[in-house]
């Protein structure tokens, strides 16, 4: 037999070998494809309000503090800070951390992004959180200091919120607003948007928090449908969504394929009263109301069980939030309402409108259950449903008797509280002006000691349960749910998708 | 026939101003705006910070006011900014169009050759039992809804990638193919029900047709089955088939909202849905414009085409 001649070897080696390198090609890349049932309405840090617009802007943007997943405030840009008197913060900031144009962030851009906040042409909704700011020092490069016109206890839960992340100047300056500019120093900067349809996120190599991101890219896909959604994760068309839907989780949670993260969150389930409108501006009537309705029963229905009851704290903030157990109302007593009712001048009850939305947040199925229960004391309770637009409206004119709605509570009592219940607080559509909640709402918002704090917040818990200008019903879950391949994420209880930093994917 | 086009086009104007002028009034009835929208009820907001949002939101001046200020801009071909994003509204609603023309092309091609031949064979009467079995199709064509069969369809496909497109559309002009595919069971879901609703007017224009006098002389005259149906009937009995075509097509270009919704396609409809959600004043008002333009534009076409499929049919009424 003839021996192969040399060069035929040499030709199968150079093909061998070359397979062998085109199979060693650079890996893959490893992206995360998050599916959202909504378009980012504008990536802005300073001026958005909109959920969607946040779970964007938790990727591209840092902000001088952050909260971890127990909502403990934690370093971000600043590495760590110092409050001398309660006037007065100052902050020392990482060195080194870059803004996605390549420049180094310094104190400087710090000054500049909360002086942005606080200017009324900007009329950002990060102010109220940093409303009590009068001036913001340089001191030196890497340090700032802030200088408060009295004390503000959550000012540092306020910082952490995503309205006050730090930008660069330039870009502001050179594109009016950054509705569509990616001006931060995130994990993950903006390649390209198509609006309602695809955002891309690239990984910034050099992001300050060693070795992460893990991702190279992060997609954000808009797929209206809950339904849809699911289909996505189970197909492995997308990677991580976001449902809110109860309904669908529970199909979600009979899946193998799929893996669902739920825990109680920060937003809080309320039924709300006009405190100005009869009979609810008698408290008597307020309460009794609130010893009947049954908190559990409303989650088990309303949100397939999904969420936790809770008090005027979200029951997630554990440091702060009172037990349920322990405050009034804790469990309905029918009798009890009724005697109220009777000695407030109802003893055959009377009868009342709950307006309501189709929406998620608008609660109907709520309203539905609230009505039935209602029906024990012999109130009753007619359901108006609107649109949404219109719901709105009828908030924002007070147009109403009595509201389901869905509140964003906070981690840190006061960032909440004081906006909702004070008698001029910004958000108290309640119309409720009680001069011992005001009291304390002011105590709890400058008292610098702990224990003294947890003191009043707890007065105040019981307080507000008490005069009821709201029923606090429950804080629903939070929920995400995901392939099997995807590891390393963590929910936090405000919807942050700050954990997608430390995300891995697998294929 | 060139002055007919341009009396029509002309007709234009006098339509769009009565649009604008309903449009711009009505939207603000409703209760709701786009500030009261993005303050939400969460956001706090001082006294200076309102007038400053007043002022963004364009709600500081009189309505009439507002109404003259953005006619005076739109006649420059201003359309302004989004209230909900602060992107500009036009070359928004234009890069959806393309979108919104392929589905709306795709979906009437599967319904017409659907329909059609499906019209025709059962306005024969070959025999009793496929006439039955026509009739149930197109009543189940009819009745099944829109939403229903999207969602099912979208069900059925998630395990098969690259059917549904899940928000990543890919544009035809980048890959014809993908896009083509992702775009097939929309039309479908679109084109199944109007294709009962032209095989429906078909059959029963075909069946007025048939009984025709000129029918029976063709007949008579030894033209074969196939002449004497495509040929004659057909041509006389596709004219309310043009009507119901072009209605659906001015229809479906101002966007599937359903469709759209439950497939994630970022058409025009979608934009609509969600503008007058959010109370986006800019948006809806440009949108109505265009649908409006697209009517008009639409019924000429049908108009043209049935001068050139009917030559009884004279278009300009000048020179009897």
């Amino acid at each position: 037999m003839k021996r192969p001649s040399i060069m035929l070897i040499a030709l199968l080696a150079v093909t061998l070998f070359g397979a062998a390198g085109a199979f060693a090609a650079p890996a893959a890349q490893a992206v995360l494809t998050i599916g959202v049932d909504q378009e980012a309405v504008g990536i802005d840090p300073h001026i958005v309000t909109a959920f969607s617009s946040m779970r964007r802007i938790d990727l591209m943007y840092n902000r001088l503090v952050r909260l971890d997943d127990n909502f403990v405030v934690v370093p971000d840009l600043a590495e760590s800070w110092e409050v001398p008197n309660n006037v007065t913060y100052i902050f020392h900031l990482r060195k080194g951390v870059k803004f996605h144009n390549g420049r180094e962030l310094t104190a400087d851009d710090v000054q500049y992004s909360l002086q942005r906040i606080l200017d009324p042409k900007t009329a950002s909704p990060g102010r109220s959180y940093v409303s009590l700011i009068t001036s913001i020092d340089v001191v030196d490069r890497y340090t700032v200091k802030l200088n408060l016109s009295a004390p503000l206890a959550s000012l540092l839960d306020g910082l952490t919120s995503n309205n006050c992340s730090i930008v660069a100047k330039e870009a502001v300056e050179a594109n009016g607003n950054l509705q569509k500019t990616d001006a931060g120093t995130g994990p993950f900067m903006l390649q390209d948007w198509i609006p309602d349809n695809s955002m891309t996120l690239v990984k910034n190599a050099s992001y300050f928090e060693k070795g992460a991101p893990y991702l190279d890219k992060v997609i954000f896909r808009v797929i209206p449908e809950q339904a849809s959604l699911l289909a996505g994760v189970k197909s492995g068309d997308i990677d991580l969504a976001t449902i809110s839907d109860g309904a669908t989780i529970r199909q979600a949670s009979k899946d193998s394929k799929v893996v669902v993260m739920s825990k109680p969150g920060l937003n809080m389930r309320i039924f709300s009263f006009n405190t100005t409108k009869k009979p609810f501006d008698d408290v008597r009537v307020r309460q009794a109301l609130a010893m009947t309705l049954n908190r559990s029963e409303i989650l088990g229905i309303a949100e397939f069980g999904m969420g936790k009851p809770t008090g005027p704290v979200p029951v997630a903030a554990t440091q702060w939030a009172v037990p349920v157990a322990k405050l009034p109302y804790a469990s309905p007593d029918i009798a009890k309402a009724k005697k109220l009712l009777a000695e407030a001048g109802y003893p055959k009850g009377f009868s009342f409108k709950i307006t309501c939305s189709a929406t998620y947040e608008g609660g109907l199925a709520v309203a539905q259950v609230a009505q039935e229960e209602l029906k024990k004391i012999g109130v009753t309770a007619e359901l108006e449903v609107v649109e949404w637009g219109v719901y709105i409206d009828k908030w924002v004119k007070r147009d109403f008797e009595t509201m389901i709605e869905l509140r964003g509570g906070s981690g840190e009592p006061d960032r909440f509280l004081y906006r909702t219940f004070y008698s001029t607080g910004g958000v108290n559509n309640f119309l409720f002006k009680d001069a011992e909640v005001d009291k304390y709402l002011d105590l709890g918002r400058t008292q610098t000691v702990l224990a003294d704090r947890k003191a009043s917040y707890n007065k105040l818990q019981t307080l507000l349960t008490e005069k009821a200008p709201a029923i606090f019903l429950y804080c629903p879950n939070e929920n995400q749910v995901m392939g099997k391949q995807v590891s390393g994420f963590k929910l936090v209880g405000n919807g942050s998708l700050f954990y997608v930093t430390f995300t891995k994917v697998k294929r | 026939m060139f002055r007919y086009i341009v009396k029509r086009l002309l007709s234009l104007i006098p339509v769009l101003f009565g649009v604008s002028i309903i449009v711009f009034f009505l939207v603000r009835l409703i209760p709701g705006s786009a500030l009261e929208m993005y303050m939400g009820t969460q956001v706090e907001a001082t006294p200076e910070q309102m007038i400053e949002l007043q002022r963004i939101f364009g709600e500081d001046k009189p309505v009439p006011v507002l109404y003259v200020e953005w006619l005076g801009r739109i006649l420059q071909g201003d359309f302004g900014y989004s209230l909900r994003t602060g992107r500009p509204v036009l070359p928004d609603i234009l890069s959806r169009l393309p979108l919104s023309l392929e589905l709306t092309i795709l979906s009437l091609a599967l319904a017409l050759l659907i329909g059609i031949p499906q019209g025709i064979l059962s306005s024969l009467k070959r025999n009793p039992f496929s006439d039955v079995i026509n009739r149930v199709i197109g009543l189940l064509g009819l009745s099944l809804p829109q939403f229903w069969l999207a969602s099912l369809m979208v069900l059925a496909f998630a395990n098969f990638s690259g059917w549904i497109p899940m928000g990543n559309y890919i544009k035809f002009s980048v890959d014809p193919i993908r896009n083509l595919r992702m775009l097939l069971l929309p039309s479908l879901a679109i084109g199944i029900g109007l294709a009962a609703v032209i095989m429906r007017y078909t059959r029963n224009s075909m069946l007025e047709v048939l009984q025709m006098d000129y029918i029976r002389t063709a007949k008579a005259k030894g033209l074969t089955k196939r002449v004497v149906i495509l040929r004659h009937a057909l041509k006389n009995a596709i004219l309310p088939v043009i009507t119901v075509a072009g209605f659906n097509t001015g229809y479906l270009l101002g966007g599937a909202i359903v469709i759209e919704e439950v497939f994630a396609l970022p058409g025009m409809g979608r934009l609509a849905l969600y503008a007058i959600y959010q109370r986006d004043y800019p948006v809806i008002q440009a949108i109505v414009l265009m649908i409006a333009t697209i009517f008009v534009l639409v019924n000429l076409v049908t108009d043209l085409i049935y001068a050139m499929v009917d030559p009884r049919i004279r278009l300009d009424d000048g020179g009897r």
